[in-house]
């Protein structure tokens, strides 16, 4: 099977600040991959490096097949940015149709479905959208044409809730018929649900692949639990998994790697009243597990002062 | 015609109209009092004269015979005025092509979509083209009517020849905003570079009649093929037309080929 996004030693300078070094990437058909990083990572410059908005320093990267200067291969993807830029006096459902007649494309009854799903206003002006309506017509356009490939730059970023779930629906749809999803984000939370697999990239360079199921096995995790009275705190120690326990009366507090088997255990002899799990983030996965790969790199230290 | 092209038309469709109406007012309130002046001729040259004096004069095209049909045209229509206010019309629209959605971000989404970069300069380049082509004809059928009835004594063709020499001047500048957006993304920088090239051109070409020293320098003007040839008088100066055609064929390629080669929005 051909990958969809395919590249090899991909590297883009900003002069000399590097935007993304040595990327070596392979999306299969009916994957969805989320691409994980802070802000500044490099998601961003890999994305617009596979749409040929900037061209590669070195390397080389393949989409459907074809060079991204091919502009063909543009008519099969469906891209997101992370901030859509509108402007003008134009009607919202006159610029889904522009978009629509140069990708040779969708009926305007297909805008108008999408429309309807996401409860878009197609009559607003462009330059007058508000963030939320703003956000629908950039999934509108995306998914219009029913690309072979979508990539969404941070598409979840400032969503409301319903119609972020009405967007997963859609992700879901697209794996189903064995289309394609690239889809940055900066949380591992906003993913994990929908993606195959996650590469997290970080100052520029990917630094691991992960299944997700595997990472979310990994992820470390912060608990605080609450009791109806204080607990001694010799019941948790020493517990498999469980670090950093600090024990105050009737509260605990602690960090999980990975299974929260021994601490549930260990806390199921007492009462609980109430638990907090938050969900675990992507900057402390870097800190638990990539860290040890960094050594003498001198970002590293920048991403343990921001932790 | 592609959907690129319409869609930039379609941006540009309120522009277009605000520089027509404002550039059709200017000419129909000066060429209206024309009777007046045609009745008094010493008085307004007189006037003239004493209010642009010396340099000022020759920067005003000489205002020779301002006062007769043809100079009265020259001086109001196609000496200053009406190219200085074409010309800032088309640089307006030669940056929004490229500089002006670079920075404001929406040219990123075009890009994503199946246009070539080629396609995209030929497409915004053709409908600058066929925007400034609507204001110039508006503009001279507004002037062959002023012209035809306060008996102006200047023939159809003179003012069809002066009329196109000004659209292709126009033509020459908007493409040049064009370009240096597809060379830089940068509005201001466009903007900049295309008034001075405006300013300094018109300046060097009238005052370089009498000031030896920069003379020379008439020939890197714009402003010279179109002035040189007193089309108003004379007809149509074909080679110096061709000129600037050819410049504008250069600026395009430039255009194309910069913006086929560079990253955009970074």
């Amino acid at each position: 099977m051909t990958a969809v996004v395919l590249t090899e030693g991909l590297t883009k300078f900003y002069g000399k600040r590097r935007g993304l070094q040595d990327l070596d990437l392979e999306i299969q058909p009916g994957e969805v991959f989320g691409y994980l990083g802070p802000n500044g990572a490099g998601k961003t410059t890999t994305i617009r490096l596979l749409l040929d908005v900037i061209r590669p320093t070195s390397g080389r990267a393949v989409v459907l097949g074809l060079d991204p200067r091919d502009s063909r291969a543009r008519a099969r993807i469906g891209y997101l940015p992370g901030e859509l830029a509108v402007e003008g006096r134009e009607k919202a459902g006159a610029y889904l149709e522009f978009m629509a007649a140069v990708r040779g494309g969708p009926p305007r009854r297909r805008i108008e479905e999408l429309a309807e799903r996401l409860e878009a206003d197609l009559s607003a002006r462009m330059g007058e959208l508000s963030k939320g309506n703003k956000q629908k017509i950039g999934l509108i356009q995306a998914f219009m044409h029913e690309p072979e490939l979508l990539i969404l730059d941070e598409p979840t970023s400032g969503l409301d809730p319903l119609v972020q779930q009405e967007f997963l629906a859609m992700v879901r749809e697209v794996r189903r018929e064995g289309r394609s999803v690239l889809m940055s984000s900066h949380v591992l939370a906003e993913v994990e649900h929908v993606s195959d697999r996650v590469g997290i990239v970080r100052s520029g360079r990917l630094v691991a692949v992960e299944d997700v199921a595997a990472l979310r096995e990994r992820a470390v995790r912060k608990v605080e639990l609450h009791f109806d009275a204080p607990v001694p705190r010799e019941a948790f120690e020493n517990l498999p998994g469980v670090r950093d326990l600090i024990v105050e009366g009737a509260n605990l507090r602690c960090t999980i790697d990975g299974r929260p088997d021994a601490l549930i255990k260990a806390a199921a002899r007492f009462t609980v009243v109430h638990m907090v799990s938050a969900e675990p983030d992507l900057e402390e996965i870097f800190l638990t597990y990539y860290s040890e790969e960094e050594h003498g790199d001198e970002e590293a230290g920048h991403v343990r002062a921001r932790a | 015609m592609s959907a690129l092209v319409r869609k930039t038309l379609g941006d540009y469709r309120r522009a277009l109209i605000g520089w027509t109406v404002g550039v059709c007012a200017f000419f129909l309130l000066y060429l209206s009092i024309y009777d007046s002046i045609a009745a008094n001729p010493d008085f307004y040259e007189k006037a003239a004269l004493a209010k642009y004096p010396g340099a000022l004069k020759d920067l005003m095209g000489g205002l020779a015979d301002m006062t007769s049909g043809a100079g009265y045209l020259q001086v109001i229509a196609y000496q200053l005025f009406g190219p200085m206010m074409l010309i800032m019309c088309a640089a307006v629209l030669g940056n929004r092509a490229v500089a002006g959605p670079e920075e404001s971000g929406t040219l990123e989404l075009v890009l994503t979509l199946p246009i070539s970069r080629r396609r995209l300069i030929l497409g915004r380049f053709t409908a600058l083209a066929l925007g400034l082509l609507g204001v110039a004809l508006v503009s001279f059928l507004l002037i062959a009517v002023m012209a035809a009835v306060h008996d102006m004594g200047v023939p159809i063709g003179r003012i069809a020849a002066a009329h196109a020499g000004l659209y292709l001047l126009v033509l020459f500048f908007g493409t040049l905003a064009l370009a240096l957006g597809a060379v830089a993304g940068s509005r201001a920088l466009t903007l900049a570079v295309t008034a001075a090239y405006a300013v300094g051109g018109y300046v060097v070409e009238t005052l370089g009649k009498s000031v030896d020293a920069i003379s020379w320098l008439r020939w890197i003007s714009p402003f010279h093929y179109f002035l040189d040839g007193r089309p108003v008088y004379q007809g149509w100066p074909a080679g110096d037309y061709l000129v600037l055609l050819a410049a504008t064929a250069v600026l395009l390629a430039v255009a194309v080929l910069a913006f086929d080669r560079r990253d955009v929005g970074v």
